[in-house]
């Protein structure tokens, strides 16, 4: 929202003890975010009062003028000047020979062969209006030769406002709000508003509010016998700075109000006024809005409407039918207070959001439509002394909204700020801000004004807030929590998360990414899977949660073969399955396909490490039988850890491989992050290290037609008190070497314990038809 | 005499110094201090001698024998301290290491500097229910808050959390009051992806429930937190801010450590970054979460974990971080 500094000059007594430029920063700290600070009007000089005396048609040219001015000195001065508008008698604004525009000095010089001195401007011409059908009209009264500044507040400071912080301030989207802020911050005092009292000896208008809860209340006003729909200078150059454009009287004056004191208005010529009536409209009804778009209505858009025909969308937009025309001499004006929701549901629906609806959406003061309709009044009878008040102040309000009450006890204002604070320091600071304080001993009691209690403040951390801000938060010393001595962690899930990935980059030389919790279409249409899981609503790509953490990470995997030929890559994230989030460690090792054993092996040392480490457990793997076709089907194991299914390994399929690269292999681990958080690990109970020496036994086994997981069942089933340990030393071939340590813990062996070891184990491995090599 | 002993230790002497192999030098031992030697046959002829030759000669002949005895014994050790195998010891090879995501780091630098403040650390869904992404902080429907976040809905009837408040009830349901948790966590808006804007981002939690909680304790927390993950003088300002869950509520800007303060696309030209939003928490949502607001009071926080990182790596490019491009995310080394 732009904040012109004039306007909030003029509502502020002793407005020049403040700092215009700099207190800006105060404000965002004390209230709402600032965005922008810039002056304007200062970009000319030089340019003063001038009347046309005399203008003839430039000789070589169809749209030139040679004028004769006066601008104040003892000899015309000649201009040539292209404006459709000039006639003798104009009085406008003229640049002066060494005057500036933009920068630019100007000069005298021949144009077409005419001497031209100075310049006579359009208001877009000196940034004041976005007005260049001609050049200024400016009033008759008006001085020749006295600077234009003299007249007009050209000069000013414009602030931008993060609308956004401004949310929950419905008080603040008008300048006469914001001065309400400048002068608590400042002390100073916020001057009252000029109205136009009325007589209520006339008829009341025909309102009628079907729904009070969707529309509060409705004021509305008949004025006749218009005349004059010409915005004065002024108030067309405080519009063009905060950003809307001039159009007539009627319409800048309800915008006007609409800036100052955040009230929408809307004017409708009262020719086609019959009754009113606030309702709702009918489902697959169309309108057409007056920016021209026919629009679909739903059953829950709140209109106006008038004998029976829609007549505006309530708090959004006008219509057509009921624009001021050039020949409007008589107004209905409506100053109303909708339901913020309704509103902001019709204008989302609509995709029409307009400067009323936004405010509106704000929750604004029920209490304010009959003094921005008074305000409007006094406004345009300065304008048009004769015109006539034609109705009652006709006002449908079922429901009046009323002060509240609330009770803040001085002992929770001490809690939150950390301090004691005056009575006095208290009451100056919420008084300053609207609100009435009685002091009591333990509690103050707090009227809050409607314009802050629609929505705002409603509790007493409220008025801590407000207390707070304005005391200056700045002023509150930062204060260390008390300690405590005994603190119980909760969960071990980021400490654990941790651990893995830190011994994943550390110990394997891993990258940790981050990904999408989506797969990625154009993956899925690439690798040709189809996916079925929960979807994102409103979106045609990147909408299917994942299921599968690895797959999800195949696009990162795609990526990164354009630039390595191995890689290893991990991340911890969720997959939804079956309406569940799930935690999944997913680790992909990608590498050339002749690789691919060595790859696949080291993916088991990984899983087995990890446990080992981390929670000194053992892990089992049983063969996969794989449901997603997109893994091979050979390959591929299911990770156990004390029986429990944790996770598993893959290969990814050549076919979608080849998708991803040419000659590449990818395997993928998935742990079940869940499941391996709520395993505890296991606890290291000492032994005693034996005192008598241990023999060391190599075989070397060779097997044929079986693989190393049938020689480890074998052996397993051979026991033996005096085995230590048992270990794989190597593989050659279909060579197995397996490494016994034998060992006693009460005495040192003797040759026959050892000699009754080899043969028992020489007959356990021959009966299973395997026999040992030399 | 004295002649002929000085010539055995110099024949030695001779012999020693050219030999080079541990076995030549065992050899010498025996022939010059073995059982069979020169200098043996002369310690055996002692016995023989005169009272005065045994004692002229006596402690000379013992002393000879033991220094030949040293002089071989130093050459052996010599020996066995020479390397005997050469190569080029100038090698010098790489040494692999993997990386952490940047925000792994940062999430790992604030949950330890508020362990050291007593929170521990909790963790929340990202599939959340509206309940407690929205309902239980206070956000009824229709809330223009809403409006301010882009929520993805999903055809399940959940969402997935716009931030990580959701576990704010969740820690209070769970844990009770007094509490003092944190939550790091990944959150999403459905937003266009450019330089600055991400769609999947990072924020943390905190949240302090307690008796006599001011709003000093949460300005302390919070500047805590900012100075030493940042490690570097920042300026900070705390102004008021707006969250339904909060009351009063602040927001904490730093100066744009990208810019330096003079106005960037990060910045959005502001010079200042919105880094931790925070207030006390409403009321409302202690109740919805179990507690008691006429005994207990707090605060809570959300520090945008994806921004502090940017902040401090000094990245311009917020889609490098979901990129999983091994090339950029490799330099951010274990630490």
């Amino acid at each position: 929202m732009l904040i012109s500094c004039n306007k909030l000059k003029s509502h502020i007594k002793n407005s020049s003890d403040i700092d215009f430029l700099n207190i800006w920063n105060i404000f965002t700290i004390r209230t709402a975010e600032v965005e922008d600070v810039r002056i304007v009007g200062n970009t000319f000089d030089g340019v003063v009062v001038a009347e046309i005396k005399e203008c003839e048609d430039h000789p070589d040219s169809d749209h030139l003028h040679i004028l004769k001015v006066d601008c104040g000195d003892a000899e015309l001065i000649q201009v040539v000047c292209g404006a459709p508008n000039v006639r003798v008698g104009l009085k406008t604004a003229y640049v002066k020979v060494g005057g500036h525009i933009d920068g630019m000095e100007i000069k005298s010089r021949p144009l077409r062969g005419v001497m031209s001195s100075g310049m006579c401007c359009s208001g877009r011409e000196l940034a004041i209006s976005d007005n260049h059908d001609g050049i200024m009209d400016l009033p008759y009264e008006w001085e020749n030769g006295r600077d234009v500044k003299e007249y007009l507040p050209i000069e000013d400071i414009i602030v931008e406002i993060d609308n956004k912080s401004l949310t929950n301030r419905p008080d603040l989207w008008g300048h006469y709000g914001i001065a309400r802020e400048i002068c608590a911050i400042t002390n100073h005092e916020l001057l009252p508003l000029d109205i136009e009292e009325i007589k209520n000896d006339k008829e009341d208008l025909d309102i009628k509010i079907n729904d009070s809860n969707l529309c509060y209340r409705y004021t509305g006003l008949k004025i006749d016998n218009i005349k004059n729909n010409k915005t004065p200078l002024d108030m067309q150059i405080f519009l063009y700075y905060v950003g809307m454009r001039s159009i007539s009287l009627l319409v800048d004056l309800t915008n006007y109000l609409m800036l100052e004191l955040g009230q929408p208005m809307h004017a409708f010529d009262s020719r086609v006024v019959k009754n009113i009536e606030v309702g709702l409209a009918n489902d697959g009804d169309t309108y057409t809005t007056l920016d021209g778009v026919e629009r679909k209505l739903t059953s829950d858009m709140l209109m106006i409407k008038n004998g029976d025909k829609y007549f505006g969308v309530a708090g959004v937009m006008g219509g057509l039918d009921s624009e001021i025309l050039e020949d409007t001499t008589s107004v209905f004006l409506e100053s109303a207070t909708f339901n913020a929701g309704s509103i902001r549901r019709t204008a989302v629906k609509l995709g029409l959001r307009t400067e009323a609806s936004a405010r509106y959406e704000k929750s604004l003061d029920p209490n304010m439509t009959d003094l921005a309709l008074l305000r409007l009044v006094y406004l345009l009878r300065k304008e048009n002394p004769d015109m006539v008040i034609a109705s009652n102040l006709t006002d449908v309000y079922p429901n009046k909204l009323d002060v509240k009450e609330i009770l803040l006890d001085k002992k929770t204002l001490k809690v939150y700020m950390g301090l004691v604070l005056t009575d006095e320091q208290v009451v100056t600071i919420l008084e300053a801000l609207g609100f009435k304080v009685e002091v009591l001993e333990d509690v103050y009691k707090v009227v809050v004004p409607t314009n802050r209690a629609t929505k705002d403040i409603s509790i007493k951390e409220d008025l801590i807030e407000e207390i707070a801000r304005i005391y200056g938060l700045e002023n509150i010393e930062p204060t260390p929590l008390k300690l405590e001595l005994s603190t119980k962690e909760h969960e071990n899930v980021f400490t654990e998360e941790y651990q893995v990935k830190k011994l994943l980059a550390d110990k394997y030389d891993m990258n940790e990414v981050h990904s999408y919790i989506w797969f990625d279409t154009n993956l899925l249409n690439e690798l040709n899977v189809v996916k079925n899981n929960v979807k994102l609503l409103g979106k045609e790509t990147n909408n299917i949660l994942r299921d599968d953490m690895s797959f999800s990470l195949l696009n990162i995997v795609k990526e990164n073969f354009k630039n390595y030929n191995n890689f290893k890559i991990f991340e911890i994230g969720t997959v939804i399955k079956n309406n569940q989030n799930n935690r999944i460690l997913s680790i992909i090792l990608a590498d050339e396909e002749k690789n691919l054993e060595k790859v696949y092996n080291e993916a088991k040392s990984i899983v087995k490490y990890l446990f080992k480490s981390l929670k000194n457990l053992d892990i089992s793997l049983t063969n996969n039988i794989n449901e997603k076709d997109y893994y091979d089907d050979n390959l591929g194991k299911i990770i156990y850890v004390n029986d429990n299914k944790i996770g598993e390994i893959n290969v990814l399929n050549r076919t979608c491989t080849n998708k991803l690269a040419k000659k590449k292999c990818v395997v993928t681990i998935d742990i079940d992050f869940d499941k391996y958080i709520n395993i505890s690990k296991l606890d290291v109970l000492a032994k005693d290290v034996s005192k008598y020496p241990v023999v060391t036994l190599d075989y070397t086994i060779k097997i044929n037609d079986s693989n190393y997981q049938d020689l480890n069942e074998l052996l397993n089933e051979f026991k033996s008190k005096l085995i230590k340990k048992r270990e794989l030393l190597g593989v050659y071939e279909n060579k197995y070497t397996i490494r016994y340590i034998l060992g006693s813990d009460n005495k040192t062996l003797e040759q026959k314990d050892i000699q009754t070891f080899k043969d028992r184990f020489l007959i356990h491995i021959e009966n299973a038809g395997l026999f040992i090599e030399n | 005499m004295e002649e002929k002993l000085l010539n055995l230790k110099e024949k030695l002497s001779t012999e020693l110094s050219v030999a080079t192999k541990e076995a030549d030098v065992l050899n010498i031992k025996s022939m010059y201090v073995g059982k069979k030697s020169e200098i043996q046959d002369i310690l055996s002829s002692l016995k023989d001698m005169s009272v005065d030759d045994k004692r002229k000669y006596g402690s000379l002949i013992n002393n000879t024998k033991k220094e030949m005895e040293e002089m071989v014994n130093k050459k052996l050790e010599e020996l066995e301290n020479k390397t005997t195998v050469t190569f080029d010891d100038t090698l010098d090879y790489d040494v692999n290491i993997g990386s952490l995501h940047p925000i792994t780091i940062v999430a790992k630098e604030v949950t330890d500097i508020l362990k050291r403040m007593g929170f521990t650390i909790v963790s929340g869904p990202e599939m959340e229910s509206d309940y407690y992404n929205f309902e239980a902080l206070n956000i009824p429907k229709d809330h223009p808050a809403r409006d301010m976040q882009d929520t993805y809905y999903l055809d399940n009837g959940m969402l997935l959390r716009t931030q990580t408040s959701d576990n704010q009830v969740h820690a209070m349901e769970k844990y009770g009051a007094p509490l003092r948790v944190c939550a790091p966590g990944r959150t999403f808006r459905n937003e266009d992806i450019d330089a600055c804007h991400e769609n999947t981002f990072f924020q943390l939690e905190g949240m302090v429930i307690d008796e006599g909680i001011s709003i000093g304790n949460l300005m302390y927390v919070m500047q805590q937190v900012l100075s030493e993950v940042l490690k570097q003088e920042v300026k900070v300002r705390l102004r008021p801010g707006f969250f339904p869950f909060t009351e009063p509520s602040y927001e904490m800007d730093i100066n744009c450590t990208i810019c330096g303060g003079k106005g960037c696309p990060t910045c959005k030209n502001s010079g200042w970054i919105e880094l931790i939003p925070g207030g006390m928490v409403h009321p409302n949502v202690l109740k919805a979460g179990g507690i008691d607001p006429e005994k207990y009071n707090g605060f809570a926080f959300g520090i945008g974990l994806t921004r502090l990182a940017m902040m401090k790596y000094k990245i311009s490019d917020i889609r490098v971080l979901n990129s999983g491009d091994i090339r950029y995310l490799e330099q951010f080394k274990i630490n």
